[in-house]
């Protein structure tokens, strides 16, 4: 239940969002406040409600695939990743490897650049406004790689049932080399300046503990999941695309609390690059688009789920299709819906200062929960 | 000690970068250079000064969100064109699809970001102004 | 006695066109001095557009603040919420007349400069909350809670470490301090260095500023105690936060730093013209050089938390600050 405001108490009801600096967007919470500890604090949601699981009830889905970008803007590649799968899937599309090659590549620099989106915008949260601008310097250079590939910085709707929209380049090859050399010599540079400043420590070491029973209950996944000891990633326990032809490590740390969320996005870009390099060296040639694509893609009879590890966690499609070119029903499973499950009970006895910590530390994007 | 180590890292790399180069463009004067795929303003492309669109309307049925508008009509010697052909660009969501899935290479989105107006009309951008984009 | 212009009345006139003069050259060039360094800490160049580099930017953003209209909430006490920005920015620029610029060029030389200091000082809390309080927002009123448990807190540590160097010195009065320190700094003493960082983080507490500017505390309060304020309402407040950096860096100036007196043989002490030339420029110098330095830290650090932020002036500054008074007071009686 939200809570009403009640003169008779000696509490506060403090309506936080939906326009509020570190709401990231449209959320709201309402909370319950006895001085500047949180008693309760409850999740409103929906203010970003664009309908996008109707949408994708109505429209075929290579129309629907402009949407999928827009529901997780900072991490759109993984979101079109799933859904071209779990299409290919249900319709037994086998995809060129240079094209599966070239989705790794770019959903990996992708959930970099997320990862980097939320490093800045977390130590915002933090009252540290500098930050967020080098880790924009390193992002930007994702972005016009990408862009340099797909024609958009944000939106990219590069993916296509069947392959990729167009071929990588030399250029991008060389520049993401460029970028990966210069990406490990900043992590020095995050480190120096914030994850051994005495400061953030206080403010994120012990706050927003969530125990790995926790995390089961409400089923969170991602770097959520790994900042609780859980090693739960979908590229490790259910492969998909060519992801178990690669090496790299699903960083896992078992404190729990918002440092712990910290050091695994930390570590987690590392690894992403870690497969970027392997991929780049290992890129098949060939095209990166299947032969034929039918002009119709009928779905079905029948249904798929198909999880991809998202930059925020477990994103699920389940799609189900009736025979006809338009799913009969198209959900969504996104990440960041059930690590937001997770405020209620962490929220319980913090300071207003820690709520925010905790929702800086799971990384929500409003758009993706509302959908 | 340990305490304060880190604090004075911080000071002295935030000085460092103090002397260091800003890394933004100057926007107005200074632009940016948009990538050779970029998704910018349509243009309808023209072949010796006849427009090469067809009217075939597959970027009309193609189109997620429903801004183009196609009424085909043909000429005396039987070639069909586009009478009227209307994209509402304050709707696009710059996917490019009506550019892949055009058969005549007849429509582009080209590298051009900055366009503004004062009305929506404006942005109701018919053939001929498509053209000259 | 301080005696550049004999009549009085006129003295005091001129005095306080000045002084005030002065408060708001230094806030509008202060705006300016972090937009700047701020910028370039972020590797962006800062306000570029108005004037050469930006240098036009705060009087336009002066005369657009002045333009705005000032709404007042309609829950609001309207006579409190309207008085508070004038309660933040003239108990500053009143205490401004006691900070000795050079020999001669003082407003008033009190034989309680300090201890009148510190009471005008005291002062900018009451603004705040009046301010957070009139504005009937729940941010406003955190932010106005946060602020007086801050300050009232911190004015102890703060407080302490000033009488380590008034007792040193013996007297209140600024110039006797400033004259104390011709030959050797205070903060180049261990206990008077000791004070002076004491100080000096209780400093940037006093003056609200990141890391400790929990009553403003963006993300967590929108802005805090002034989050109702717009134009020129808001326009005062960044005034005072200004001139109260500037107050706080004076002071430190004038108890740590050696006041008006330059290092070694770059020095004068003399009452002519030159003289207070030179003064001035020293004692300008480091002022600025502090406040650039409250500012570097602004952009470098993240903010503290409400319960940290009371647990290290309790738990840490205080006690600090009270041992280094006593060890003050037993070397001076040896």
């Amino acid at each position: 239940m939200i809570p009403r405001p009640d003169p008779t108490l000696e509490t506060l009801v403090l309506n936080m969002g939906p326009q509020h600096p570190s709401t990231h967007g449209v959320l709201r919470v309402v909370l319950k406040l006895d001085g500047e500890y949180v008693l309760e604090a409850h999740p409103v949601i929906g203010y970003g409600h664009r309908m996008h699981e109707k949408m994708g009830e109505v429209r075929n889905v290579s129309g629907f695939y402009a949407n999928v970008g827009r529901m997780d803007y900072a991490g759109a590649l993984s979101f079109g990743h799933g859904h071209v799968l779990a299409v290919e899937r249900m319709l037994g599309i086998e995809v060129p490897p240079r094209a599966e090659y070239i989705r790794v590549i770019t959903t990996e620099l992708n959930r970099i650049a997320s990862h980097l989106l939320w490093f800045g915008a977390f130590l915002l949260d933090l009252g540290a406004f500098t930050p967020i601008l080098y880790s924009f310097d390193d992002r930007e250079y994702i972005l016009d790689l990408l862009e340099h590939v797909t024609g958009a910085r944000l939106t990219f709707s590069y993916f296509r049932v069947g392959g990729v929209n167009r071929d990588l380049d030399e250029r991008f090859i060389q520049g993401t080399r460029v970028f990966i050399r210069r990406m490990r010599s900043r992590f020095e540079v995050y480190h120096k300046l914030v994850t051994g400043n005495v400061i953030f420590r206080k403010r994120v070491e012990g706050v927003g503990v969530i125990s790995p029973d926790m995390i089961r209950k409400y089923g969170a996944t991602g770097p959520v999941a790994r900042g609780s000891g859980i090693p739960y990633d979908i590229r490790r326990v259910e492969p998909y695309s060519v992801y178990s032809e690669f090496d790299f490590d699903i960083p896992t740390f078992p404190e729990g609390d918002c440092f712990a969320r910290y050091r695994v996005r930390l570590a987690e870009m590392e690894q992403s690059l870690r497969i970027v390099e392997q991929a780049l060296d290992r890129l098949p040639d060939g095209p990166v688009m299947v032969e034929k694509v039918p002009k119709k893609l009928k779905l079905g009879p029948g249904e798929v789920y198909q999880a991809v590890e998202a930059a925020r966690g477990e994103l699920g499609y389940y799609l189900v299709g009736d025979g006809t070119d338009v799913p009969y029903r198209l959900k969504i499973r996104p990440p960041s819906y059930s690590n937001l499950s997770l405020l209620n009970e962490l929220a319980e006895g913090v300071l207003l200062a820690d709520l925010v910590a905790i929702m800086g530390s799971l990384d929500l994007v409003i758009p993706e929960i509302d959908r | 000690m340990a305490v304060i180590t880190p604090l004075l890292k911080g000071l002295a790399f935030t000085l460092k970068r103090f002397f260091s180069k800003p890394i933004t463009y100057q926007y107005p004067e200074q632009k940016r250079e948009p990538s050779e795929r970029w998704r910018g303003l349509h243009r309808l492309k023209t072949e010796n000064g006849q427009l090469k669109c067809v009217a075939c309307g597959l970027c009309e049925a193609v189109c997620p969100a429903k801004v183009i508008t196609v009424e085909a009509k043909e000429t005396p010697d039987g070639r069909r064109f586009p009478n009227r052909f209307v994209v509402e660009v304050t709707r696009c969501i710059f996917c490019g699809y009506c550019q892949e899935a055009c058969p005549k290479d007849a429509i582009e989105l080209t590298r051009n970001y900055e366009f503004c107006g004062y009305t929506r009309e404006e942005f109701h951008m018919t053939r001929d102004v498509l053209a000259r984009n | 006695m301080t005696d550049v212009f004999p009549p009085d009345l006129i003295r005091l006139i001129v005095s306080f066109v000045i002084v005030v003069a002065f408060a708001f050259t230094n806030a509008a060039v202060l705006v300016l001095v972090e937009r700047k360094i701020c910028g370039h800490i972020q590797r962006r160049p800062g306000p570029f557009e108005v004037g050469p580099h930006g240098l036009l930017q705060t009087a336009v953003d002066g005369v657009k603040l002045m333009a705005k209209q000032m709404l007042v909430p309609r829950n609001a006490d309207a006579g409190l919420f309207r008085a508070a920005p004038i309660l933040s920015f003239v108990p500053p620029i009143a205490a401004l007349i006691v900070v000795p610029f050079a020999r001669m060029l003082q407003v008033r030389d009190l034989d309680i400069g300090v201890l009148f200091i510190l009471s005008l000082a005291a002062v900018n809390v009451l603004a705040i909350l009046v301010a957070g309080w009139s504005s009937a927002n729940k941010y406003s009123l955190f932010g106005a809670i946060r602020a007086v448990a801050q300050n009232v807190a911190y004015e102890i540590p703060l407080l302490l470490s000033l009488l380590t160097i008034v007792i040193w010195v013996g007297s209140f009065r600024m110039s006797d301090i400033v004259a104390a320190q011709g030959g050797f700094w205070f903060a180049f003493t261990p206990m008077g260095f000791v004070a002076f960082l004491v100080y000096f983080i209780c400093g940037i507490a006093e003056t609200n500023r990141a890391p400790f500017d929990l009553p403003e505390a963006e993300s967590e309060l929108t802005a805090g105690f002034h989050t109702e304020y717009a134009g020129m309402g808001f326009g005062l407040f960044f005034l005072g936060e200004y001139t109260n950096m500037l107050l706080v860096s004076a002071i430190a100036t004038t108890l740590f730093l050696g006041g008006w007196n330059g290092p070694a043989f770059l020095t004068t002490a003399g009452t002519g013209f030159w003289a207070t030339v030179i003064q001035t420029l020293w004692f300008l110098a480091k002022v600025y050089g502090l406040i650039v330095v409250m500012i570097w830290v602004r952009w470098t650090y993240p903010r503290v938390r409400f319960d940290q932020l009371l647990n290290f002036c309790w738990k840490i500054l205080i006690p600090i600050s009270m041992a280094n008074l006593a060890v003050t007071a037993v070397w001076l009686k040896l």
